[in-house]
């Protein structure tokens, strides 16, 4: 079971990422997918505004289809980029 | 008042759809300027037996890209109940604003019952949002924007030469 040890410590100024824990909406059903909140979004795109696949984040397939609506969505109004061009 | 559009066969008789619908202003445009678009918005809904259940002014935030050639730009944000055609006359209305440089709406759910949504919506609620753009919102940039929030460590670290990391970007 390998991929259990390389399972990083939870942290809270840490995004919660990698293999051996479910998908993060499952689990807590108060938390609530909205375009509108852009600090949750941020945690599911890259420093250049890239989506993070699935596999990374552990996010189900119906959560994971709410999540890039959510983020698409915000890149409309401005709240989240579309690419970050490095400086 | 709207030309009657027919309703989707989808729509039960009664029930309205919810919509949110933002949109961005120009950011160097006076207050009375965002009074008057919102009153027109305000107008077109109420005319159109749709029910505003909230409107929200998020101030003058840095936008995530320029958009017609501004960093910054002023949020209004509605929630409301309405039926058929009345988002496109809201829209055809921003679309002809020139302080709009952005609207965009979603919808949010079909056939709610307007009686079961509390309208937290007067004209208390609608002068402040007229009024809140003149404050400059700075949204949280990035980690090192939230350690600033942070009291304790933050004092002895600022004092340590060298460990300041200065603005991000």
């Amino acid at each position: 079971m390998s991929y259990k040890q390389s399972t990083p410590s939870l942290n809270d100024e840490e995004p919660i990422r990698g293999r051996g824990r479910g998908c993060r909406f499952c689990l807590d059903e108060a938390i609530k997918i909205d375009y509108k909140d852009v600090s949750l979004l941020r945690q599911f795109v890259t420093d250049r505004g890239k989506l993070v696949p699935r596999r990374m984040t552990n996010t189900c397939q119906t959560h994971q289809k709410a999540m890039v609506t959510a983020i698409n969505r915000a890149r409309m109004i401005a709240l989240m980029p579309f690419t970050v061009v490095a400086q | 008042m709207l030309e009657a559009r027919p309703p989707a066969s989808r729509d039960i008789p009664g029930r309205k759809r919810h919509y949110e619908t933002v949109y961005i202003l120009r950011p160097d445009i006076p207050d009375d300027a965002v009074v008057a678009i919102n009153a027109k918005i305000r107008k077109i809904i109420e005319e159109n037996q749709g029910i505003i259940l909230k409107l929200e002014n998020w101030g003058k935030r840095r936008m995530a890209y320029m958009v017609k050639k501004q960093r910054k730009g002023t949020y209004l944000f509605w929630s409301y109940l309405g039926g058929a055609g009345l988002v496109e006359e809201i829209e055809r209305n921003l679309k002809l604003s020139d302080p709009v440089i952005r609207f965009y709406t979603i919808k949010q759910a079909e056939n709610v019952d307007p009686k079961a949504h509390e309208a937290s919506f007067n004209d208390e609620v609608f002068s402040a949002a007229g009024t809140g753009g003149v404050e400059e919102v700075e949204p949280v940039e990035s980690h090192d924007d939230r350690r600033e929030d942070y009291d304790g460590d933050n004092v002895v670290l600022n004092d340590i030469p060298g460990t300041d990391r200065g603005e991000d970007n």
